[in-house]
């Protein structure tokens, strides 16, 4: 699996992006709105190299496919270097593709803000920590790419650093984040201790060396999957990011930085193959992740909060597909969500511009009017996350279930099929209850069910000219619509693009006859799929419905289950196991323990010291001046007696 | 010429006695002039510049023996910077007595940190004491926090003198740093204790450390860069040159206490940090915190592990120097040091706001700055060197890092504006200069410390 071989433009693709953040934050001044067209080149050439790069390997067949170019060596065993194989080259694609779109989007959604080039520097700085990410050919490298994007993260989901929410997310979303950082960081000891080296050639020639320290070794591994990919129970960060920019949540917290742990998981396959009780955890984890996200998607009326749940279900498909060893089938399934899921969050900022940042679905209603385009790019979006035949999602979650079953997870196979179905309720309903009706944004909140209705004061009051040309948003949301619509077709059949890259990435595997085929699973996935639809639009969009919806919706609101309002109770477990504790015995430490116990300690110590001390009382005279007066004196005859003894030798 | 790095700064400092009290910029301009010249001598000059005279035949033998190779060099470049920027960073009506202090400071630990005689080490060690100790008379808020911060470290300098004249006598010379022969006996692991304790006084080690909050919120801020910068490593200084080669036996037989020690550091630190107002006490306590990591790197005596500490001690000072410099800035602007008074100045001095967030991501171990590599580095050999729990329990003060550091950073520069704040001035040119070397280096430091890596350690 070692590749060899150079790239000329690699370094082109991995600093480029970093060269426009320092522009834009040098001379994000004098750039004004300037700084857009920088933040966009500055992706797109990276964008341009990677597709040749694509292009080229996709030409040929197999893993020796790509360039290991080797940067700088801190000490033996610590060497950093560049590594473009198929799955670097993958994920590359769709942080520079995906990333170049968002960016066109980006400059027209930030144009009211006067910190755009502020904006557009966070956001190449992102980018080039995601490629640092995933291009790097050793475990430092990742980890250090690793920690950049969660700063990234931090910085751009408290971009509006004056909104408190904002800011306490960003913290959020950051120390949950470290807490996967370290975990990786535990596991690279152990790889370190056993293998002597950190570099993935190496450590994946040497499986077995690591001994009984396999499975934690993918333990601690996962940990850090689970924090930046937002699975249970890790993902509580997740949907508070939602603070940030509707263009960070398409790039960042949908279409590439939380497909890391996917990205890590396919990485170390030499790994998870060797250790079954790793496929267990993290399969488990995923499918409940899949099925927990699905389930508070169900309960959110915040669009952005929506779709962050889906995400996280989503996310929890691919890490499923991956941990039970169907490789091929889970990086698949983030090459695809990363189109809809982005086209979907892109699609819902059209909708939130135009209602002035309103969020609230229940405060939205015939927005097919209004938002043409996102209408029927989010359609395409919505069918592709569904699983509908033909749309790019099908193909991947397919895949994903059917790998689950194939590879002996019948358990995870039920869950996946079960959250297809929930899936495809909570993403019509989300659909129709924003684009169908009437528009209900000028009744009173109290009647659609709204009881605390958020004043939005995200951006600069916006001023006379300041409205973008139209087509900066659209087109982009445009074309991740189609490519909700196409982008499974480069899997279609085994001398695809896709299959050439891939045969020889991943092993095959000898695997046991299912007691299913696909052709089962794909119908039993759609006629779940089809009853999730059916049940949303009957609740939704029947004509009856749609006539009384507000009155609907507010019944809704009001039956909720608390259990997935409060969101099945993670962030309460955790304040409470966690930061609450750490807050009591940093207060009992720093004013109980400190001044009473230590301090106590010395005070009895000195005390009986002073009553002993009465004796010399008259020598402490207090005065600074005798005291230095002493010591001078004293190094004086210090000084004279060795003088002397020098002069006796 | 390494007595050059001793002599100047003291008599640089003298000098500036000279000139009238209220003087502000010949004494800036002539101190941030010899501080930069002790910077660029060692630098030009990596092995040159070896000292030596004797100082006394009996009963040991012992010389004024000064030298700059192998570590030493890196604290000598770092106290050389340190010193520096803060000079630069002076600004008051007392600048004429407090750069001569930092330069008297300077050169005493210059001289404890190129002494090749345990006995002159011991000498400036006490001498270093004394500078501190004189601006907390002079600037502090309660005398009683310098009488105890020079109790505290004194009792530590007679501890270290005991064991050193013990180490003496038993061993025939102190003239003995750089060379790694290993002192045996019944007396050793009692001379270990003397030094160790009068190393983990000046670290601190938890539960020694109650002299140094008061003591790091009360100087005044170029004080505390170069105190918590440079001269808390004197302790792990004289770890690594002295404990680890005479007195690794010994320090094997005291080693769960010392590894629990640390442990205990790194996590009580954190966790006060965690709630403390002061801005000055939360870096104050986060020092305690760090600190405990290179101790546990020390103990486990293993190579790589050591490498890291070195890695280590430079990136703390780097990022301990530029936190209070900068802390003494928004002090200076905004007249409180509690961060519930503060909010929202990133809109008001941008500048400031980010090189304040960028001290503070390499105090909570960002890739890619140079804490991140002293932990991992120093986590990988404490690691192999078979502390496996400890390597994991040292993986909880860095989560808990990133949550204190953002509380600081976010209570200060994020949030909604605080009312009637005045428009104070961004970072100006002579602040910048202050920081912006200290900035620089965490960045050189943090994607390429091979250079740190590669030191001779012995």
């Amino acid at each position: 699996m070692g590749v060899a071989g150079s790239y000329p433009l690699l370094f082109a693709i991995w600093l480029v992006p970093l060269a426009g953040a320092i522009v834009n934050w040098a001379f994000g001044p004098q750039l004004k709105r300037a700084a857009g067209i920088v933040g966009c080149v500055a992706i797109g050439l990276p964008f341009v190299a990677t597709l040749a790069a694509w292009g080229i390997a996709t030409q040929s067949s197999g893993a020796a496919v790509g360039a290991n170019q080797h940067l700088l060596s801190w000490m033996p065993g610590f060497d950093f270097g560049l590594l473009l194989d198929p799955l670097s080259l993958i994920w590359a694609l769709i942080i520079t593709g995906v990333g170049f779109l968002i960016h066109v989007y980006s400059v027209g959604y930030m144009w009211p803000d006067t910190a755009i080039a502020r904006f557009f520097a966070y956001m190449n700085f992102f980018v080039f920590a995601m490629l640092t990410l995933v291009l790097s050919d050793n475990f430092v490298g990742l980890l250090v790419g690793w920690g950049l994007v969660g700063l990234a993260s931090y910085f751009l989901i408290g971009f509006w650093f004056f909104k408190p929410t904002a800011v306490a997310a960003a913290r959020k979303a950051f120390v949950i984040n470290v807490v996967g950082d370290v975990a990786i960081m535990f596991a690279i000891f152990m790889i370190f201790a056993k293998v002597g080296s950190t570099s993935f050639v190496t450590v994946f020639a040497h499986v077995p060396a690591l001994g009984n320290w396999l499975f934690l070794v993918c333990l601690f591994l996962f940990i850090g999957a689970a924090a930046k990919s937002a699975q249970i129970p890790l993902h509580t960060w997740l949907p508070d990011a939602m603070e940030g920019p509707t263009p960070v949540s398409a790039l960042i917290h949908a279409a590439t930085m939380v497909t890391a742990g996917v990205y890590l998981v396919a990485r170390c396959w030499p790994l998870w193959n060797a250790s079954h009780d790793a496929q267990v955890l993290v399969g488990t984890i995923g499918g409940l992740t899949a099925l927990g996200g699905a389930l508070l998607g169900v309960a959110q009326w915040d669009i952005k909060r929506i779709l962050a749940y889906s995400t996280m279900s989503q996310i929890g498909y691919m890490i499923m597909g991956v941990g039970v060893t169907a490789y091929q089938a889970g990086v698949a399934h983030f090459f695809t969500h990363a189109f809809f899921k982005a086209c979907l969050f892109l699609g819902a900022g059209i909708v939130i511009h135009e209602l002035a940042d309103e969020q609230d679905i229940r405060r939205m209603g015939g927005m097919r009017l209004r938002a043409p385009v996102a209408f029927f790019a989010m359609f395409a979006a919505v069918l592709a996350i569904s699983g509908f035949p033909g749309f790019a999602g099908f193909f991947s979650k397919d895949a994903v279930v059917f790998g689950a079953l194939e590879h002996g997870f019948p358990w995870l196979y039920v869950l996946g099929i079960v959250t297809a179905g929930i899936t495809a309720y909570y993403m019509f309903r989300l659909f129709f209850v924003t684009f169908f009706g009437t528009y209900r944004g000028d009744l009173d909140p109290a009647q659609v069910g709204v009881t605390n209705p958020v004043e939005p004061a995200a951006h600069e009051p916006a001023h006379g000219e300041a409205h973008a040309p139209a087509w900066l948003m659209a087109a982009p949301v445009a074309i991740l619509g189609v490519f909700s619509v196409i982008a499974g077709y480069v899997m279609i059949g085994s001398n695809s693009p896709w299959n050439r890259l891939f045969t020889q990435t991943f092993p095959s595997q000898n695997l046991a006859v299912p007691a299913l085929s696909e052709g089962w699973t794909t119908a039993i996935l759609f006629i779940v799929m089809a009853a999730g639809i059916a049940i949303a639009y009957v609740r939704y969009a029947t004509p009856a419905a749609l006539a009384d919806a507000p009155a609907r919706l507010r019944a809704e609101s009001q039956r909720m289950p608390a259990v997935l309002v409060r969101l099945f109770y993670f962030d309460d477990v955790i304040d409470w196991l966690f930061v609450r504790p750490s807050q009591a015995l940093g207060r009992f430490f720093g004013s109980i323990f400190d001044p009473d116990v230590i301090d106590g300690a010395v005070r009895g110590v000195v005390r009986v010291n002073t009553e002993l001390g009465e004796v010399v009382r008259g020598m402490q005279t207090g005065l600074l001046r005798s005291y230095a007066l002493v010591i001078v004196f004293g190094a004086a005859l210090f000084a004279v007696y060795y003088a002397l003894q020098g002069v006796a030798h | 010429m390494a007595l050059v790095l001793i002599l100047l700064p003291i008599a640089a400092g003298c000098a500036l006695f000279l000139l009238p009290r209220g003087e502000r910029t010949i004494s800036r301009l002539a101190g941030s002039a010899v501080a930069a010249l002790t910077f660029v001598l060692p630098l030009v000059a990596q092995n040159g510049g070896e000292f030596s005279v004797r100082w006394l035949s009996r009963p040991f033998t012992a010389a004024l023996h000064f030298a700059w190779t192998g570590p030493s060099l890196w604290l000598v470049l770092l106290l050389a910077l340190c010193t520096y920027c803060a000079i630069v960073a002076t600004n008051t009506a007392q600048n004429r007595s407090m750069i001569a202090l930092l330069l008297m400071l300077e050169g005493c630990m210059m001289g404890l940190f190129t002494a090749r005689d345990i006995l002159a080490f011991a000498l400036f060690w006490d001498l270093m004491l004394i500078p501190p100790f004189f601006a907390l008379i002079e600037w502090g808020t309660h005398r009683d926090t310098a009488w105890r911060f020079l109790i505290y470290n004194f009792s530590g300098g007679l501890t270290l003198l005991l064991a050193t004249a013990a180490f003496g006598v038993l061993s025939g010379s102190t003239d003995v740093i750089g060379s790694t022969h290993q002192f045996a006996g019944s007396w050793a692991p009692w001379i270990f204790a003397g030094f160790a304790f009068a190393f983990a006084v000046k670290t601190p080690l938890w539960p020694l450390h109650t002299w140094m909050p008061n003591t790091y919120a009360e100087l005044p801020p170029p004080f505390v860069a170069v105190v918590s910068a440079v001269q808390s490593k004197a302790g792990l200084y004289g770890f690594i040159v002295i404990a680890l080669p005479f007195l690794r036996t010994s320090m094997a037989e005291w080693r769960w206490l010392i590894v629990a020690l640390a442990l205990v550091s790194l996590l009580y630190g954190a966790f006060v940090a965690l709630t403390q107002t002061d801005m000055k006490r939360i870096v104050a306590y986060s020092s305690l915190s760090h600190l405990g990591l290179i101790v546990l790197a020390i103990v486990s005596a293993n190579p790589i592990a050591i490498k890291g500490a070195l890695v280590y001690i430079v990136a703390h000072g780097l990022f301990s120097a530029a936190l209070f410099l900068i802390l003494g800035y928004y002090e200076e602007r905004e007249e409180t040091r509690s961060v519930l008074k503060l909010g929202g100045l990133g809109a008001v001095n941008p500048k400031l706001a980010g090189a304040f967030t960028i001290a503070a991501l390499a105090a909570l171990g960002l890739p890619g700055l140079a804490g991140f590599a002293g932990e991992l580095v120093i986590l990988t050999g404490v690691f192999r060197a078979g502390y496996f729990w400890p390597a994991l329990i040292a993986l909880i003060p860095i989560v808990i890092a990133s949550a204190y550091m953002l509380r600081l950073l976010q209570d200060t520069i994020n949030g909604p504006q605080l009312a009637d704040i005045p428009q104070r001035r961004d970072l100006t040119f002579a602040e910048a200069l202050a920081v912006a070397p200290l900035l620089a280096a965490l960045l050189y430091v943090g994607i390429y410390p091979h250079a740190l890596l590669a030191a001779v350690m012995h």
